[in-house]
């Protein structure tokens, strides 16, 4: 399965793929791009990854969080290029027996790809300037 | 020994590319990133914060490195509030 993609995320396709008739709960996050960062107009943003690190580790996350939580199915699906405001970066979908479980397994695998997915963001300004947003090192950073 | 150096979000600014080819003195990621500092002084500072990958495995700094290896250097990833 992939993880990354460069065209539009479908959230669609995804809801179909993971259709479980087991699952009595769906919680979807989608990452989107905001409108100002820092106090500065944001008219983009343009993702980057190191592909088959990224892919590696997303899957890897998945089967944690699968692993963690009593949920049933785990996606995460990340684009990679640049993309207007309000156009989605990343989708987690999760089901679940129970609502409980998934809306926590949805926020642990967000906020965990965040720490370990080798992906970053360079924000583009209205201003025409672009920066690189720095976010958290790695866990091997300086060993 | 010859490789090339990947330079991955705000280092491919500072690093003024984003593939750079090395030759370098030695055979550890340590090595390479002396060498590279050497070329290129303001990726100093940001070496604490960065890991290094070949392929798609992470690696340390104490770990070797054969001749046309790409070492992929990763600076902080991310960003935002959550």
């Amino acid at each position: 399965m992939n993880h990354l993609q460069s065209g539009p995320l479908d959230l669609a396709a995804l809801l179909q793929d993971t259709r479980d008739d087991g699952s009595g709960a769906l919680v979807v996050f989608a990452g989107t791009v905001r409108d100002e960062n820092d106090g500065r107009p944001v008219r983009g943003i343009h993702y980057t990854a190191h592909a088959p690190l990224a892919e590696k580790v997303l899957a890897e996350i998945e089967q944690e969080v699968l692993r963690r939580y009593d949920i049933r199915q785990c996606r995460i699906l990340h684009r990679t290029g640049s993309l207007s405001l309000q156009e989605s970066s990343v989708l987690v979908v999760v089901r679940a027996a129970h609502r409980a479980a998934a809306f926590e397994a949805a926020r642990f695998a967000i906020d965990t790809l965040k720490q370990r997915a080798p992906i970053w963001k360079e924000e583009h300004y209205q201003d025409g300037e672009n920066r690189y947003l720095e976010g958290t090192p790695l866990e091997d950073a300086g060993q | 020994m010859r490789i090339t150096v990947e330079c991955y979000g705000m280092l491919r600014q500072l690093a003024g590319g984003e593939r750079i080819t090395l030759d370098m003195a030695g055979s550890t990621v340590a090595e390479a990133l002396e060498a590279l500092c050497h070329r290129t002084p303001a990726l100093a500072a940001h070496l604490p914060r960065i890991a290094c990958a070949v392929d798609d495995d992470i690696v340390r700094r104490a770990d070797p490195l054969r001749e046309g290896d790409i070492l992929s250097l990763f600076p902080p990833v991310s960003g935002g509030m959550a």
